[in-house]
């Protein structure tokens, strides 16, 4: 038994670590089905989003999403019915974010045998969840409750304490926590985040700072990631002066641009990571450009301006000399030599204004509707630039939201094991349909910690061709009110 | 065709100024082979593919930033030069319209020239996103997901604000160009010869090259964009003729 949880817990450091790559990469079609069910929830945000956007797209770029979509659908062959079926019903996001985990931490065994383990266990961890199709939202509302509080506990704390963790498991969560900073700051860039009253951002820091803290064995490591986010802590605060010079720290100012540009006071300050220690960079705005502007047509225009006297004229924090002389410089620039066609981009070109004035008024509108025709073209491609950052954006925010919520569940799912039943290809169902007929049952960390045999076969899960539900279903009830009684 | 040789082409077609300030697309695919093949894959070496990806991003964001600042101040100079025109009473009507013709050629290429920004942002995203997913799958890291959010918010990709200066441009732009009906084919006549000019070939190009990329690739995955079609597909390849370096 003690060996078992000894694999489970290092198999949670390399799930951990290879969350992303075996969901996203090679297991495309496990993430594409977790994908297109929650998509094919009508209520998911996700989706209308998709659906909106893809109306801005050609008719063609359109069906191309769709059909992608429903080829996924197609394709897969994990058994999510039910889990299909629950996503529609449930209202709930919070459950609906177990489930993901749920699903998600199924699809990991088809990679690690040791993860097999935490497949058990997790569907024990969801029973409790107990979703039927006739139950409505109303009705989980207890479960809800008792789940949250699963995720706060610190059931997962202590089973990892238990677990004196394999070096590798180490490497792989030092690696996996090495960007803990970004996820809290940024979760609330994120739109369509649904109700999280599972705690946010902060429990996934507590949940690090807790790993840091639990375990001595491994301590030299994680005191490194330690460092590295006090110090990203602190950059913030710093990042209104000058910026630092040294690049060792790059990785942490980079971070540390995260916290730095939303709501900052000294707003249109960026601090420049690398940057020399006298400029940081600016980020330039036409609300600072006017009151520069402003400042200079006061001083007596552009020539008469010194950089000083317009630094004092504009009084604007975080603005230094060095900003304004710059400015001041590409304004001189742009005055004197009023968009030069010569400089830049420059490349062969009789420039037919030298035609325009000897040439009759034929050819100036022809200039004119050409003129006319390349705007046409600069603002299609405008326009497809700003579709595609639109796509671009939110597939990483919904990467990001599963994360999210896979790691939260996780914390949540690694507390208690359960026996699988004998047949391995079956884990993944077992998982699901245990969500649907398992009877409710409040998650304690009593439950015996029962670490399932499935793992050397469990690499065909996904591929699996389900059997029938049913009898599958029946199994499962059999085996979880063993558990239960 | 892969994305690494469609980089590298439109950085053949950009801006000379701009070359330079391009994703080091193939380098970074050299390090991530590299670390991949070698057989102990650990911290240090992923370090310094980070450390390598900073100075990119570093690299772009100063870039982006003194062009968003050149941007705001030739807008500001433009809306200048259009009033100071408009205002002026003294010059005659050939004057006048020797000026609009200029602002008008001007403020054309400035909505180009800004739209080369976002587009030049965009390829460099792109190019990272591909380079952390390569990276991902051959070391089996997990460095994309959150690396990606941190690329998110920086100031080479947050490009608000020039579509915001591009949208005002055309307004601006709509309001200088006259209404007149023109033939089709000495619109095309003329087209076509400013074509091989400027700004516009690089546009034209910047949009045959997004088309590319996004052409249906064998590692299409919901990750992916949707395949690009644009109905003017024909016509603006058609722009390309003059073009020394044609994309196929």
């Amino acid at each position: 038994m003690q060996s078992k949880k000894k694999q489970a817990g290092a198999a949670v450091g390399f799930f951990f670590s290879d969350l992303s790559s075996v969901l996203f990469n090679n297991n495309d079609l496990l993430f594409a089905s977790i994908q297109s069910r929650y998509i094919s929830s009508v209520k998911s945000e996700l989706f209308r989003f998709s659906v909106a956007k893809s109306l801005l797209l050609s008719s063609e770029e359109k069906s191309e999403l769709l059909s992608a979509f429903s080829f996924q659908i197609v394709v897969v062959r994990i058994t999510c019915v039910a889990f299909d079926f629950l996503c529609i019903t449930l209202m709930n996001t919070v459950l609906r974010k177990h489930l993901f985990i749920v699903v998600e931490l199924s699809g990991m065994s088809s990679t690690n045998g040791t993860v097999g383990h935490i497949v058990s266990a997790s569907s024990g961890m969801s029973s409790n969840l107990h979703i039927s199709s006739e139950e409505t939202c109303s009705e989980k509302a207890p479960f809800i409750s008792q789940t949250s509080e699963v995720l706060r506990s610190t059931a997962f704390r202590d089973f990892l304490k238990e677990n004196n963790t394999s070096s590798w498991c180490t490497d792989s969560l030092s690696d996996f926590l090495e960007y803990p900073e970004n996820s809290p700051i940024q979760s609330s860039n994120l739109q369509i985040m649904p109700c999280e009253d599972v705690g946010k951002p902060n429990d996934w820091q507590d949940w690090a700072d807790q790993l840091i803290t639990e375990d001595d064995g491994v301590t030299p490591n994680w005191n490194e990631i330690l460092v590295d986010t006090a110090v990203a802590d602190q950059i913030p605060k710093m990042e209104c002066h000058a910026g630092k010079s040294s690049r060792t720290s790059l990785t942490l100012q980079v971070n540390s641009l995260v916290p730095a540009s939303p709501g900052e006071t000294c707003s249109p300050v960026t601090p420049s990571p690398g940057g020399s220690q006298s400029k940081p960079r600016m980020r330039w705005t036409p609300e600072l450009h006017e009151a520069f502007v402003e400042a200079v047509s006061k001083l007596g225009g552009s020539e008469r301006a010194t950089p000083k006297g317009v630094l004092k004229l504009m009084k604007v924090d975080g603005l230094t000399i060095y900003h304004v002389k710059s400015h001041l410089q590409k304004y001189r620039t742009a005055r004197y030599k009023p968009e030069p066609s010569s400089q830049g981009p420059s490349e062969k070109k009789p420039t037919p204004l030298q035609e325009l004035s000897s040439l009759d008024l034929k050819t100036s509108s022809e200039i004119t509707e050409a003129l006319r025709l390349q705007v046409e073209v600069q603002k299609r491609l405008h326009e497809q630039l700003e579709i595609q950052k639109n796509l671009q954006m939110r597939i990483e925010e919904q990467g990001r939201y599963l994360q999210m919520i896979f790691e939260k569940q996780c914390k949540f799912g690694i507390d208690s094991f359960q026996p699988a039943s004998s047949a391995p290809e079956k884990s993944e169902t077992e998982l699901t349909n245990e969500i649907s007929s398992s009877p409710a049952r409040t998650k304690t960390e009593s439950d015996p910690v029962k670490v399932g045999s499935p793992s050397s076969d469990n690499q065909k899960v996904e591929l699996d061709p389900s059997e029938s539900q049913p009898s599958k279903r029946a199994k499962l009830n059999e085996s979880s009110s063993t558990e239960s009684s | 065709m892969k994305f690494g040789k469609r980089l590298k082409q439109h950085v053949e077609e950009t801006l000379p100024g701009w070359r330079d300030m391009y994703l080091n697309y193939k380098d970074l695919k050299k390090l991530v082979r590299l670390i991949s093949s070698s057989l102990e894959y650990g911290k240090s070496e992923e370090a310094e593919f980070v450390y390598l990806l900073n100075n990119e991003i570093e690299k772009f964001n100063v870039f982006f930033m003194e062009q968003e600042e050149d941007f705001i101040i030739r807008h500001k100079e433009l809306q200048q030069r259009i009033k100071r025109v408009n205002e002026s009473e003294s010059s005659s009507q050939g004057e006048y319209e020797e000026e609009m013709a200029r602002i008008r050629k001007d403020i054309v290429d400035f909505h180009g020239e800004m739209v080369l920004l976002v587009n030049y942002s965009n390829i460099n995203y792109t190019g990272m996103a591909k380079i952390l997913k390569k990276y991902d799958k051959r070391t089996g890291g997990v460095l994309r997901l959150p690396f990606i959010q941190k690329v998110l918010e920086q100031p080479f990709f947050t490009t608000e604000l020039v579509s915001k200066l591009v949208k005002e441009c055309e307004t601006t732009i709509d309001e200088l160009f006259p209404t007149v009906v023109v033939m089709e084919v000495e619109m095309k006549e003329a087209a076509t010869m400013m074509a091989g000019e400027g700004i516009f070939r690089n546009t034209v190009a910047a949009l045959m090259t997004m088309k590319e990329i996004r052409k249906g690739s064998s590692t299409q995955s919901h990750f992916s964009l949707p395949v690009l079609s644009l109905p003017d597909t024909e016509l603006i390849r058609s722009f390309q003729l003059n073009s020394p370096i044609p994309i196929v």
